[in-house]
């Protein structure tokens, strides 16, 4: 399977921006859907539990592939020259970050 | 049904780790010598090869995963809360941001994983590596004992 040259920059980016995005809809709650599990029931946007619980996952999942794409579709317009400085460790390292501050944000279920 | 998802979930996950315990282990610690014992050829598998299926199984695991957290949200987590399991319900978010976080990778950590490998890029592909492990052996740790909290068909 053939792939274009820019693809690597997108995947970096997409990486980086991914998780990034993620954990800011997580905590700001910017999910682009809200599913109702006990009624079995999609809504747009974020809406309040109805008849049970709401989740927000999908949506926050939603929300970051969607911001993160457009992201890393736009980085991989980038110069040649400028694509080729940018450090294939983001990739990972900025996931790593972000998995240690949902470990940071989580604290209070460990410490009660 | 649910159940019958959950244990496919299950299956899949199993697989999953195991591919990618074997390309963890291939990549952070490569057998130099012949492969004579089951430890050694544990760490001489073409790791390579593993990537692409590596790819499908995640996605494939999270979409059922995903589907079977429907049902986890209304009928065992309420449980958990009521039950003041607060470390249990802590974990599982953890697996399920994890989760998310493995999702945005999964591109990257096939690119670095195609053929002719690139040695200038083996630290990333090392780290890919051991990222997605991490995340598999936590999914597939934490699943499995919320599933004996709560206990089958409970």
């Amino acid at each position: 399977m053939t792939v274009t040259r820019s693809f690597p920059v997108f995947a970096v980016v997409f990486a980086a921006a991914y998780a990034i995005a993620y954990v800011i809809c997580v905590e700001k709650n910017y999910a682009l859907v809200t599913y109702h599990p006990a009624i079995y029931e999609w809504g747009l946007g974020v809406q309040k539990a109805k008849d049970g619980p709401a989740m927000y996952w999908f949506g926050w999942m939603a929300t970051s592939g969607i911001g993160a794409g457009v992201i890393a579709l736009a980085a991989s317009w980038l110069p040649e020259r400028l694509a080729r400085r940018l450090w294939s460790g983001w990739s990972w390292a900025v996931p790593v970050a972000v998995m240690l501050v949902f470990c940071y944000l989580l604290r209070g279920y460990f410490l009660r | 049904m649910f159940t019958v998802l959950l244990i496919v979930h299950g299956l899949l996950a199993v697989a999953l780790l195991g591919a990618i315990t074997h390309q963890a282990v291939s990549v952070w610690l490569p057998a130099r010598k012949p492969a004579g014992t089951f430890v050694r050829r544990f760490r001489s598998v073409p790791a390579t090869s593993y990537a692409n299926a590596i790819v499908v199984l995640y996605l494939v695991t999270a979409v059922l995963g995903a589907i079977v957290y429907t049902e986890y949200r209304v009928v065992v987590r309420v449980v958990l809360e009521q039950l003041d399991l607060w470390k249990t319900n802590g974990v599982f978010e953890l697996k399920e941001h994890f989760a998310a976080v493995g999702l945005g990778v999964l591109p990257a950590y096939w690119y670095y994983w195609r053929t002719p490998l690139s040695g200038e890029h083996a630290r990333t592909r090392a780290a890919l590596t051991a990222i997605l492990a991490f995340i598999v052996w936590w999914n597939f740790l934490v699943g499995h004992v919320l599933n004996n909290v709560r206990g089958f068909g409970s």
